[in-house]
């Protein structure tokens, strides 16, 4: 079971506690109507799944609930560090 | 003393003699005895049939690492869920792991008719047609015996062991923990490694599979002192827990090692009290791995049969259990430790033949002392073959494997082939393998936990000297022998040649081609030597060939271990409701329904559901009936933005709907696709009271949670799950309002105050309620809300109120088909997650005006509005009285061949008291546009005609029923 | 080998497992069922702003509580309070006051056993778990609120349908 630093709670927490939330930094387009049918594709459906390095998403679910930043390399599921919702990209 | 009892030694106690059975056979031991020292010591050296060829097997190793000796061992039962104690009857146990008590009863496994006598020899014989990976050439022809034929006879045949029929009656512990320090292996590098943890402080835990601690200095009298000593040592510490009979079964990331401890096993039944195994979940600051080292067999012909062991296991059998292996045993070594064991099996009184050793240059202090204990010693020779099928009655020998071959009578030959450490753990946690030459075997590297080995598992313990061999010298070609290197798999060299041969390159394809290593031993005997043999089939040196993973578990664990409390009632939360209890109480019959349990009818006299359906169905139309809705997923969505969150989410207008008015939402997903629907009231201005369906009530509440946090954090508006807070009675029926009306306060009732879809908020029966004027059913109706703590109160005073007008309770199958006559969608049945709102007919749900809301972009794509699209129609069946099944599919000609074109399926199907007929919803391609067309739905031997209906709506389409 | 498998019907099924109101002790360890109280789930933006709605302390770190608020979230409070005790609804207000108090209910355990018998399903180092501490987490797969009052003595906040069958694992912990 892994251990994520929750970035509000500011703790090791145990994986159960929480929920994996797909590709971070996807930001939801403000204006929908303005894109095409294949921009608005690939907003809904088209993924990086990079080899190593990946900026995702957990929320905390069964701990303080908050959605918050992850950079886990997918190779050796290690965490690299956490970060809070809305940052930027580390 | 009889049998092959030594008179004295071992750690055994000798004044508790142990009765026990062996395939029915009465033997006798000791306490301190496992079962296999205990039938050694009666004579018994035939433990088991192999898994594929049925050769008679014995002891290989007195450790975990035995692959042969696996039993089962049936500790009785009692109790009604025993049956023939099926249920406490454990296969593919290793027999050195089973620790004698009174009145064990074992069994081999894997014979018949009996161990001795086993028909299923005859695949011995015909080992020809059976090498490695005979499956991937054989059994193919003709297809058709297949099915019939090869796999019931290869079920029959294959498998080690038979599984319980029977409910395992026992119960399992389980708990996590954490420490600052955790050992695992309680030999002297573990006791020491804990010792020094606990004198810095944090809490320690030390783990050993075994029911001492010792490990390797257990067969070695002159560490027992050193042992005791450090293991009482450990018990004075407060922070020091020692766990023996646990066996750490994976290591895995940042330190989360699992273990299981044996708490009752190695007791008798009768003296067996409370949890039978417990799960250790452990969270380590640092793990310290001293799991010590393995021993190596030799590869050489005839290597398998009962009474050639391991050499290690023939001196923990003398020192620890006071067994001689035998009365002439033979030592063939190519490591120093076989002249040590031999000297040791000496010095407890083991009749030693002959030590044969393939080296020249053995250290001359080992040669001369046991020509000084009158040991005849060979040099430079290798054994050749072993006489004798349930055991061993003499051995073969030349020099150097291809001399001259000398006999020498034995009735048990020891191997010393070197030594593996033990690295399975290490592994697990991803830490990196070195080869080493001296070992010839893999050490661990460097860690990628913190994490540290110590010890003999680590290459630091001196074992002596010896060779890392593929196999021995002798003088048949290799695919002439029947050199065993996998024994739980019989897998011999000339399998692994063999793959070599077809063309397997890397150990990855050599591994899976033989298997060998893929046992449950998982190769702790053979891995080495596999890879030793392929290294010289395929002339490139071992570290060119790799090593393939360890995964868990180490050894074998139980079902019943890895369950821990989740078992029988504990197996899952079922969650019920505060009304369930009057439901159980009034005869209710009961479904599923995501976690919860709802009554699903309520049949009285000798009601079947159809009859039961039908009265609840008629008495909600002609009268009134209630129904427990409190599964129903609530949300309290409260802020100053509330109504301009949901307005974002649902398709739906929210701004404009007035407080104390409620609106059907409904929910797409950013795909488009309905995910969820639900009625919602608003309260005030600035709170609403959201429902869901009761399956979707967690995942809405975290969809929105998402969009609220990550994209729309700017918004004043929070989300609280009230789903439990809110017991829900639904009051469905004409006389529905002379009903509640005795038992509300504070509310008008009438039609003209209170319109429907609306919601007020007063007292019912003394407590607060919101009350809904909602109907599912389509007839006048409330959702009465109250906290859920009184709930059942407020049930029982609406049934007893009820009485007068003839209130029926109803169940969920009730209110499914009440809603289908309407044609009221339920999200989840009548949609799959591909409907979009026009697909269900449903466009009028879409707010025109608005500029954006969850999924709208989606819909606007040229697929979600192309023709072809499944859409939800109603279907009549031609025979008014035949109900079509759920899921059925629909297509338009039944003759047409197969595989035929299928336009859609059949969603909702029930027989409609109201109507005196059959209806049923669908999903039909173009459903709109066949209205009218009769369209055919196969089923098996006959299909159903029915006809299309662009409405869903079989009653009351004017829906004047509503507006009273 | 391959005939079906007849499985006797259990002796005490999932659907009979009941919250029992008396107190019940094992080794170590006393497991309570307390009365029904006063309980709020509170949202605003800072802790300053829902203090001002409720005229109550409320405590700033997650993790904190201070006189029945529990601080579970940088957005999120629950208040525990005695029974019959309202607090205002923030009307207006960038609050959330919601009342939950029929939401759950809280089983106490009490004596030197609380942390093992706690320890059995929850994945958190309750050793190490400070007096004055509560949090949102998990019992296998029950999610809970615990709140740790003092060395011995443990509140877990559950919701109301999940109470029974956590009430049972709770007693199944093996003790000695």
């Amino acid at each position: 079971m892994l251990l994520i630093h929750c970035p509000y709670c500011e703790e090791d927490r145990p994986e159960v506690e929480f929920v994996y939330g797909g590709e971070a930094h996807i930001a939801r387009p403000l204006d929908p109507a303005s894109l095409s049918d294949q921009d608005w594709e690939h907003y809904l459906y088209i993924r990086r799944n990079p080899r190593g390095r990946h900026h995702e998403r957990w929320r905390h679910t069964h701990g303080c609930g908050r959605f918050f930043n992850a950079v886990r390399d997918t190779v050796s599921d290690r965490f690299e560090q956490t970060y809070k919702a809305g940052e930027e990209r580390r | 003393m009889s049998g092959y009892r030594l008179p004295a030694g071992g750690r055994i106690d000798r004044a508790a003699p142990l009765d026990f059975t062996f395939d029915g056979r009465a033997h006798r031991g000791f306490a301190g005895d496992s079962l296999a020292s205990a039938l050694v010591a009666s004579g018994q050296m035939l433990f088991g049939r192999s898994f594929k060829y049925h050769r008679p097997r014995g002891i290989l190793g007195m450790g975990t690492e035995e692959p042969n000796a696996l039993v089962t061992v049936d500790r009785g039962g009692e109790g009604p869920n025993c049956g023939q104690g099926w249920g406490r009857r454990t296969p593919n146990l290793r027999a050195p792991s089973v620790a004698l008590y009174q009145g064990l009863a074992a069994q081999s496994q894997n014979r018949f008719p009996s161990l001795t006598f086993d028909l299923g020899a005859v695949n011995d014989r015909l080992g020809a047609f059976f090498p490695a990976g005979f499956y991937n050439k054989t059994f193919m022809w003709p297809r058709s015996a297949w099915e019939k034929l090869y796999e019931p006879a290869i079920r029959r045949m294959a498998g080690l062991g038979e599984s319980p029929t029977t409910r395992d009656p026992d119960h399992y512990d389980a708990t996590y923990a954490h420490c600052e320090v955790l050992v695992v292996g309680g030999g002297l590098a573990g006791i020491d490694a804990a010792l020094e943890a606990a004198a810095g402080g944090g809490r320690v835990i030390l783990i050993d599979e075994q029911d001492e601690l010792g490990g390797g200095a257990l067969a070695d009298q002159a560490l027992w002192g050193e042992v005791a000593d450090k293991t009482m040592a450990l018990r004075r510490p407060r922070n020091v827990t020692v766990l023996t009979r646990t066996t750490a079964f994976g290591y895995y990331h940042q330190n989360f090692v699992g273990a299981v401890e044996q708490l009752t096993d190695h007791l008798a039944p009768a003296q067996a009290q409370g949890a039978r195994e417990r799960l250790w979940r452990i969270r380590a600051g640092e793990v310290v791995l001293a799991q010590g080292a393995i021993e190596r067999p030799l590869v050489f012909d005839g290597n398998d049969v009962p009474g050639v062991m391991l050499s290690s296991a023939g001196r923990v059998l003398a020192v620890r259990y006071g067994v001689a292996v035998g009365r002439a045993v033979a030592v063939m070594a190519v490591h120093d430790s076989g002249w040590r064991d031999a000297l040791a099996l000496k010095a407890a009184g083991v009749g030693i033949a002959a030590v044969i050793d393939l080296r020249t240059d053995v250290a001359p202090d080992l040669v001369s002392a046991a020509r000084a204990a009158g040991i005849a010693v060979h040099l430079g020779h290798a054994v050749t073959g072993v006489s004798g099928r349930h055991g061993v009655s003499g051995i073969t020998f030349a020099a150097n494997g291809t001399g001259h071959a000398q006999q020498l009578a034995a009735d048990a030959l020891l191997m010393a082939g070197g030594w593996t450490p033990t690295v399975h753990l290490w592994s697990h946690a991803k830490g990196s393998l070195r080869w080493d030459d001296a070992w010839g075997a893999y050490l661990p590297d460097k860690a990628q936990e913190n994490c540290r080995a110590v010890g003999a598992g680590a290459g630091a313990w001196d074992l002596g000297a010896g060779l890392a061999l593929g196999t021995l010298p002798g003088p048949k070609p290799i695919w002439q022998t029947k050199a065993f290197v996998d024994f739980q798999n019989d897998v011999k060299a000339r399998d692994i040649d063999l793959a070599v041969r077809e063309g397997m390159r890397s150990i990855e394809h050599i591994k899976r081609y033989t298997t060998n290593g893929m046992a449950t031993d998982q190769g702790k005997t053979s891995n080495l030597n596999g890879l030793q043999i392929a290294s010289g089939s395929l002339s490139r040196p071992v570290t060119d060939i790799g090593l393939t993973t360890f995964r868990p578990p180490y050894t074998p664990q139980t079902f019943g271990a890895l369950m821990g409390h989740h078992k029988d009632a504990l197996f899952q939360p079922i969650r019920k409701t505060v009304i369930d209890g009057w439901a159980d109480d009034h005869s209710a019959v009961f479904e599923n329904v995501a976690q919860w349990r709802r009554a699903r009818y309520f049949p009285q006299g000798g009601e079947d559901m159809h009859a039961a359906v039908a009265r609840e169905c008629l008495a909600v139309r002609e009268r009134v009936g209630m129904f427990d809705a409190s599964t129903l997923g609530k949300i309290e969505v409260v802020g100053p933005d509330a109504a301009e969150f949901l307005n974002r989410m649902y398709t739906n207008p929210w701004k404009a709907l007035a407080p104390g008015r409620c609106r059907y939402g409904l929910l797409l997903r950013e795909d488009g696709f309905i995910t969820d629907d639900g009625v919602s009231a608003r309260l005030a201005p600035d709170r609403f009271h959201l429902t869901t369906t009761t399956g979707g009530a967690a995942r809405v509440l975290a969809m929105m949670e998402d969009y609220l946090q990550t994209e729309w954090s700017d918004l004043d508006v929070w989300l609280t799950s009230t789903t439990e807070q809110w017991a829900v009675i639904a009051v469905q029926g004409p006389l529905a309002r002379e009903v509640i009306a005795p038992l509300v306060e504070g509310i008008d009732l009438s039609r003209e105050a209170f319109p429907h879809m609306a919601i007020r908020e007063g007292t019912i029966c003394g407590v607060p309620t919101r009350l809904f004027r909602v109907s599912f059913t389509g007839e006048l109706g409330f959702e009465v809300n109250v906290p859920a703590q009184h709930g059942r109160m407020v049930w029982e005073a609406i049934h007893a109120a009820g009485q007068a007008h003839g209130i029926v309770p109803y169940g969920t199958e009730t209110m499914h088909v009440l809603r289908a006559e309407k044609g009221y969608v339920i999200v989840g049945q009548d949609t799959d997650g591909t409907l979009t709102p026009d697909d269900a007919g449903m466009a009028w749900a879409v707010g025109t005006k608005k500029p954006d809301f969850v999924g709208k972009r989606s819909l606007a794509r040229p697929d979600m509005t192309a023709p072809g699209r499944k859409q939800l129609v109603g279907l009549l069946t031609v025979d008014p009285q035949e109900v079509l099944e759920e899921g059925a599919q629909i297509v338009a000609d039944p003759d047409q061949p197969v595989p035929m074109t299928m336009l859609g399926h059949v969603t909702s199907s029930y027989h409609s008291a109201a109507l005196g007929r059959s209806i049923a919803m669908a999903v039909i391609a173009d459903g709109r546009a066949r209205d009218g067309q009769v369209i055919h739905v196969p089923m098996p031997g006959r299909s159903i005609r029915a006809r299309v209906v662009a409405s869903t709506v079989f009653y009351d389409q004017e829906g004047s029923r509503l507006d009273v | 080998m391959s005939e079906a498998i007849a499985i006797p019907a259990l002796a005490v099924a999932g659907t009979d497992l009941a919250l029992e109101t008396h107190a019940v002790t094992g080794t170590g360890v006393t497991l309570v069922l307390e009365e029904p109280a006063s309980r709020w789930s509170l949202r605003a933006r800072s802790a300053d702003a829902l203090a001002a709605v409720i005229g109550r302390g409320v405590p700033a770190r997650i993790g904190d509580t201070l006189d029945g608020v529990a601080c579970l979230g940088p957005d999120e409070w629950l208040a525990d309070l005695p029974a019959g005790t309202v607090l205002p609804d923030g009307a207006g207000l960038p609050v959330s006051v919601v009342d939950v108090s029929s939401r759950g209910v809280v089983i106490r355990l009490e004596g030197a056993g609380a942390v093992h018998t706690l320890a059995s399903g929850c994945p958190l180092d309750l050793e190490r778990f400070a007096v004055g501490r509560a949090t949102r987490t998990v019992f296998e797969t029950v999610e809970v609120i615990v709140w740790r009052e003092a060395a011995d003595r443990f509140r877990v906040f559950v919701w109301r349908s999940f109470a029974p069958w956590l009430w049972h694992a709770l007693k199944a912990v093996e003790r000695g």
